[in-house]
């Protein structure tokens, strides 16, 4: 180690400066540099810094983004968010560490060229399971296709044609037909960003005119990656406008064509494409995947839009994400120079107390009530911050709001530093989110260039100063004073409030700290009046809500819904109904600080003490559907193994008590419960909530509080050594039944040579090998896996 | 000031204090095992927490600000409980032994490990009155005793155990040999009286520990001469007897009577024994039911009916030690027993509450996973077990016992007497098992001249790195990790000793258990 260039640290150092507060993105730029953060490098930054050793080590082992060891030349990040854990990212991990031959403790193979390792929830629950390898993602997978995955990967790499996403055209095309393509993560994911490419090559083939346009997430990522076709003269536009799901780039051409009409064709030619379209549309096999074209004026996509209202996600599907002329074009701004120009900070505050408006990041305080304490406390130095640390496992509403409607964020931001007397602050996004920073970053430089950030922001003499912290991974960073903490270059501790940081918050400044889609909120608050706010959803939950929709629905996605509308709408009419006609059984709402709500009370409505008294939290809006397949008692012990592995580690309930809780529930899923753990777990998990510093651990035992409430027969059953969803792997058994029509297929793809080859007999499973993978039952053509 | 009442008292404390300065001013003790005057409030180990204005949440007191108004309860039921399961909660993940396992199993609960050490020092008569706290015959067991002692010994896991016997043989044998042996200071005469009945190693037990407590005690024995079954039943080459009566005079000296000869019932009445005396010892060996009768004491199908912690019979000045409630022919049993029911009837005696001798709360490493020993090894003398040479009659010499003392491997925690996790897991009576499943790997780091650091005892409450920090030390001492697997370490690994160069006592004294200790000097 001793010949490491050490270079770039010196370099890195003079760019970002020598302040104990810089340490998170200096080592942030160190992994970038060396893909991991080598001692000598870290020892270099304390020899030409402030930043102490003791800082060093304890900030670079908190988060979980830093790793203190070398890594394969690809990375494959498993999602381990709730969406993923229950469509089997277990069963996925396990099949690279028998793919890539992994040892037990191992992470890498032994030609060091992947590395696999489990990561924090990637945002992409509708696309669940979901992996990335490098900063490629791919969905939807299952075990068998694993060794497809990799052969894609070092094929692509190979031919150098990884697709990155790029930034429309920004020049006026009135009177073009529009090509747009959903540019938020789902769609990248699902490659949008080859189909951009695609679509221009078709277009200048074909030579029709019309343009290609990224825009922000209509939600719909269950039929990423979307295309919306959009006619020129577009005055009716139910008949001008389609929409494709799942298009790949060899479709595009086929698309236009049935469109538009290129110059100087006839007509047959439309109609042979149309026949082609037609031939792809039925076309299931794997890859591509499944493709249709939507109709959205009929059910199923008029009911996934229809029920919503769009305030946060206002013209989603229409705006290009960071053209600040076409957001200023559609309302944007209008807001901010509204109370600019014509109100004063306590005007605004009013306006926000009549909307009723609660914080969106999960506790629901209210948000006029956050402003007023920021506003009036004492001090010529006040800080705003943006809390885009989505860390819950299956949500993803910040991450699409952030990347398809960073200006009305950062307009409602702005209205909100102006309100509280602000002048700098600081959006917090976390690093598994880069479109989202990159957007952000893209949107304050166009700010800044407009004069809506800065000095003396449209003439009105206030002044802001916006800067972009990258989160490196803590999902306890999104409880407020932790999150200033890793600002200011710390370890992410929560810490006792009072004082809260309406008081002192940011170098013990006052600081306001709001949710993303709070802030998403106020724009049109500001439009349209608190009142008008306050008219939409329940007496005690004003506006709307945005949810990601994810789990076993059929349609899952970013939606927002006004308060008060029930869980069941939510799930049968714009999600589509359970899949694969199963029947619901719970609703994950919260996540880990959540709880799951029984199929019995999803009339429940939308609404945060309707939730709270359910048992389960509104909290920042995940929504995860299970099935009767999902057992409620590992539902549990995945959130706990989540909580204790993300608890700070300081307090006593949090640290030791959710492990704790984990052994017992680790116990019940391996059939080794005990008399008296359901007694011993129950006792604990209120314990810990009751006793927890922060809301981490007070809302810990939440998962764990509601499935005993609701699923108690089911955790007794556990006790029985019996898992009546047939899920969890040591309780249950693999076998073969007279439905066998001995095609041999699952003989062929178990990993473990569990099953013999046996061409037109009825096929055995040995269960002295079968490791539970489930791949035969997802291979078996005729339903003939039985688990129990 | 602002004025605030905690469990209905009202006190009034100055801006800026906390819940635990306003509770310390009214004298109620919050137990707090992080918090530390001059240090800022961890919050981490939350044992003080209260309550505050009837809310649901608790609150760590050693934090939270007072305020004007505020009501505070401090020992409520369910804040008992609270408190309780933090400290189990600490002790499920609490690595180490509290007592040694050669303590915890000898039945007489001696101090094992610290007679070791002050052999080891040279310390031979610190050493008899560390054995003789506990055993009142040690030159006697140290030739009879079974040794479940060394049955324990972790030692055993690396080579064989030490020869704790051997070494209690040697203590006592030279403190025999002294002319001037060792002998508690008794008490002023209280008047009480306490008959024994039978001079075996129970009842010549008991009469140790009366008599100083002040209480007159008289032995009856039917036999010529005191002993009982050490006299009559164990061969003379094992114990030869002018070692028995050798110890049994040093008892004696301690103003204990004898009346020998004299059977209950053919010389002497059972009424007038029980009118005579304040109490009676029962240590009469192994004897039928119908002896039972004559006695008119209860039996069951075990035997005489006895309260197992305190020994009292179904009469309440009557207790019982020895064979005669646990059959069996282990003398340290017996000798155990024998202290037991002194303890008791004093405190019977003495109006106190009848209790007996608590076991002390201890928490266990248990057996060890690979590699662990090799780790105990590094702070000991690798020497294999000394034996004493032939025909030697004090067994071990003295250069023998001090090389041999050198093995043991310190297993009882450095810090026993002021860890504040055992004394209030004690107080609260927490169930150190409660919650036991994983367990960390145990680690001793003896880098630093003055300090050891046991890192399976540390708690995370990070005074240490507090206090090196404020002085500062470079690079002082870091946490590292998240979640549970949070721990206290030297930054990019460096040792302790260029971690801490001058705090180091000063964070061993700070730190509330035995995660930092002084080494033995």
């Amino acid at each position: 180690m001793t010949d490491l260039d050490l270079t770039f640290v010196d370099q890195t150092i003079q760019k970002l400066g020598r302040e104990p507060s810089e340490l998170i993105p200096i080592l942030q730029a160190i992994q970038r540099h060396y893909r991991y953060l080598p001692e000598p490098a870290l020892r270099r930054v304390c020899e030409i810094t402030q930043i102490t050793p003791k800082a060093i080590t304890g900030v670079s082992t908190f988060y979980s983004q830093f790793r203190h060891s070398p890594v394969g030349r690809h990375i494959i990040n498993i999602c381990k968010g709730t969406a993923c854990h229950v469509m089997g990212a277990d069963l996925i991990y396990d099949a690279f560490c028998r793919h890539l031959n992994l040892q037990e403790g191992d992470d890498t193979d032994v030609d060091e060229l992947f590395t696999v390792q489990k990561v924090a929830c990637l945002g992409c629950c509708s696309l669940a399971p979901v992996l990335q390898i490098d900063e490629i993602t791919y969905g939807h997978l299952t075990a068998e296709m694993v060794p497809n995955v990799l052969r894609d990967f070092l094929e692509m790499t190979k031919k150098g044609t990884i697709s990155s996403f790029r930034k429309s055209d920004l020049f006026n095309k009135e009177g073009l037909g529009e090509i747009r393509l959903g540019s938020a993560t789902c769609c990248l994911a699902r490659g949008s960003g080859a189909l951009y490419k695609a679509f221009q090559q078709a277009l200048s083939e074909t030579r029709v005119p019309a343009f290609v346009k990224t825009v922000s997430c209509l939600g719909m990522s269950y039929c990423a990656p979307l295309v919306e076709i959009v006619l020129p003269n577009s005055d009716l536009p139910d008949k001008n406008t389609f929409f494709y799901a799942g298009v790949q780039p060899e479709d595009a051409k086929a698309i236009i064509l049935r469109h538009f009409r290129p110059p100087g064709t006839v007509r047959k030619i439309i109609n042979v494409a149309s026949q082609a379209m037609d031939a792809i549309l039925t076309d299931a096999s794997w890859p591509p995947v499944e493709r249709r074209l939507i109709d959205l004026r009929k059910k199923p996509a008029a009911a996934f839009l229809n029920q919503q209202k769009h305030i946060a996600t206002e013209y989603c599907g229409q705006l290009t994400p960071v053209d600040i002329e076409e957001y200023a074009a559609f309302d944007g701004f209008k807001a901010l120079k509204h109370c600019l120009r014509e109100l004063s900070p306590q005007e605004v505050i009013e306006q926000v107390r009549i909307s009723r408006l609660r914080g969106r990041g999960g506790a629901g305080y209210s948000t006029a009530a956050k402003w007023s304490s920021a506003r009036e406390a004492r001090g010529d130095k006040k800080y705003i911050i943006c809390n885009g640390d989505e860390g819950d496992p299956g949500a993803f509403m910040d991450r699409s709001i952030l990347e398809s409607y960073p200006y009305r964020v950062i307009e409602g931001m702005i209205i909100a530093a102006y309100a509280a007397g602000a002048d700098e602050g600081y959006f917090y996004i976390r690093a598994e989110y880069p479109l989202a920073i990159r957007q952000i970053r893209e949107a304050l430089r166009q700010c800044e260039k407009k004069q809506l950030l800065g000095e003396n922001i449209l003439n009105s003499g206030f002044n802001l100063t916006l800067h972009i912290m990258e989160g490196a991974g803590a999902f306890v960073c999104g409880e407020e004073t932790a999150l200033l903490a890793s600002i200011e270059g710390r370890r992410g501790m929560p810490r006792l409030r009072p004082p809260y940081p309406t008081q002192s918050g940011l170098w013990k400044k006052p600081t306001l700290v709001n949710n993303v889609e709070t802030y998403a909120m106020v724009p049109w608050i500001m439009r349209h009046g608190g009142n008008a706010f306050a008219t939409l959803g329940t007496d005690v939950s004003t506006g709307t809500k945005v949810f990601a929709l994810a789990g076993k629905v059929a349609r899952g996605g970013l939606i927002e819904v006004p308060m008060g509308i029930s869980l069941h709408d939510i799930v049968e009419d714009i999600g589509g109904g359970i899949t694969a006609g199963k029947r619901l059984k719970a609703v994950q709402i919260g996540g880990p600080s959540g709880g799951c709500v029984p199929a019995e009370l999803a009339r429940v409505p939308v609404d945060y003490e309707a939730l709270t008294d359910a048992g389960a939290i509104m909290g920042s809006g995940g929504l995860v559907v299970l099935d009767e397949t999902d057992c409620m008692v590992d539902i549990a012990r995945y959130f706990l193994e989540f909580t204790q592995d993300q608890s700070c580690g300081k307090c006593t309930f949090c640290r030791i008590g959710t492990r704790r809780m984990l052994d017992i529930l680790e116990r019940l899923c391996e059939g080794e419960g005990r008399k008296g753990d359901l007694e011993e777990l129950e006792e604990l998990a209120l314990a810990v909530k009751k006793g927890s510093l922060c809301q981490l651990g007070g809302t810990a035992p939440n998962p764990v509080l509601s499935t005993l409430k609701y699923f108690r027969d089911e955790y007794e059953a556990h006790l029985q050594k019996k898992c009546p969803a047939g899920s969890c792997k040591a309780l249950i058994t693999y076998s073969i039944t007279d439905d066998c029509i001995g095609c041999t297929r699952c003989a062929q793809h178990c990993p473990a040579d569990a099953i013999e080859m046996k061409p037109y007999q009825q096929h055995e499973i040995d269960p002295e090998k079968c490791i539970r993978c489930g791949t035969c039952k997802n291979v078996c053509p005729s339903d003939a896996i039985k688990v129990e | 000031m602002l004025r605030l009442t905690i469990d209905n008292q009202t006190v009034e404390v100055p801006p800026g204090s906390t819940i635990l300065d306003a509770a310390r001013k009214l004298g109620i003790d919050i137990p707090a095992l992080c918090f530390r005057n001059g240090c800022e409030p961890s919050t981490s180990c939350l044992v003080c927490v209260v309550r505050i204005n009837h809310q649901e949440r608790l609150v760590p007191s050693c934090a939270t600000l007072a305020e004007d108004g505020m009501r505070v309860q401090s020992e409520t039921d369910d804040i008992h409980q609270a408190r309780r399961t933090a400290l189990e909660l600490l002790l499920s993940d609490h690595l180490g032994d509290c007592i040694g396992p050669c303590r915890s199993i000898c039945p007489a609960g001696m101090n094992i490990p610290l007679m070791i050490r002050q052999i080891a020092r040279g310390a031979f008569r610190d050493a008899i009155v560390t054995v003789k706290r506990d055993i009142a015959l040690p030159a006697v067991l140290g030739r009879i005793c079974s040794t479940p002692c060394e049955k324990g010994c972790r030692r055993k896991e690396y080579d064989d155990a030490v020869a704790i016997c051997l070494l209690k043989r040697y203590v006592a044998d030279i403190d025999l040999a002294d002319n001037n042996p060792y002998l508690p200071a008794c008490k002023d005469e209280t008047g009480k009286k306490v008959a024994i009945v039978g001079s075996g190693p129970a009842g010549l037990t008991a009469a140790y520990y009366l008599r100083q407590e002040g209480i007159a005690c008289t032995i009856f024995d039917d036999h010529k001469k005191p002993g009982g079954m050490l006299r009559y039943a164990v061969p003379e080459e094992k114990l030869p007897r002018a070692v028995l009566d050798d110890e049994i005079a040093l008892i004696e000296k301690l103003g204990v009577r004898f009346r020998l000869s004299t059977k209950i019932g053919r010389d002497i009445a059972w009424p007038d024994i029980r009118n005579e005396f304040d109490a009676v010892l029962i240590a009469i060996g192994e004897i039928k039911p119908d002896k039972a009768d004559i006695l008119q004491l209860e039996t069951d199908k075990n035997g005489l009916k006895i309260n197992k912690k305190t020994n009292q019979t179904s009469l309440p000045n009557v207790f019982a030690a020895g064979s005669i409630v646990r059959p069996g022919k282990m003398a340290v049993r017996a000798v155990a027993d024998g202290k037991t029911a002194a303890v008791s009837i004093t405190q019977y005696l003495f109006y106190q509450p009848l209790i007996g001798i608590p076991k002390p709360l201890s928490v266990h490493i248990g057996r060890l996973r690979e590699g662990e020993i090799e780790k105990f090894m590094i702070n000991v003398s690798a020497d294999g077990r000394s034996n004493p040479e032939k025909n030697n009659p004090t067994g071990l010499s003295a250069e023998q016992a001090q090389r041999e003392a050198r093995r043991c491997l310190h297993c009882d925690c450095r810090k026993y007497d002021t860890c504040k996790l055992r004394i209030y897991a004690e107080k609260y009576r927490a169930r150190p098992n409660r919650y036991k499943q994983t367990r960390p790997i145990f680690e001793q780091n003896i880098q630093h001249p003055e300090i050891i650091f046991e890192t399976g005892k540390c708690i995370n409450c990070g005074l240490c790195v507090q206090i090196a920090a404020a002085a500062g030390e470079k690079p002082g001492l870091t946490f590292v990790g998240r979640g549970f697997d949070v721990h206290v370490q030297v930054p990019f690994h460096d040792s302790l000793k260029k971690a801490l160069t001058k705090t180091a006592v000063q964070c061993a004294a700070a730190c509330p258990t035995g995660a930092l200790s002084l080494k033995d000097k």
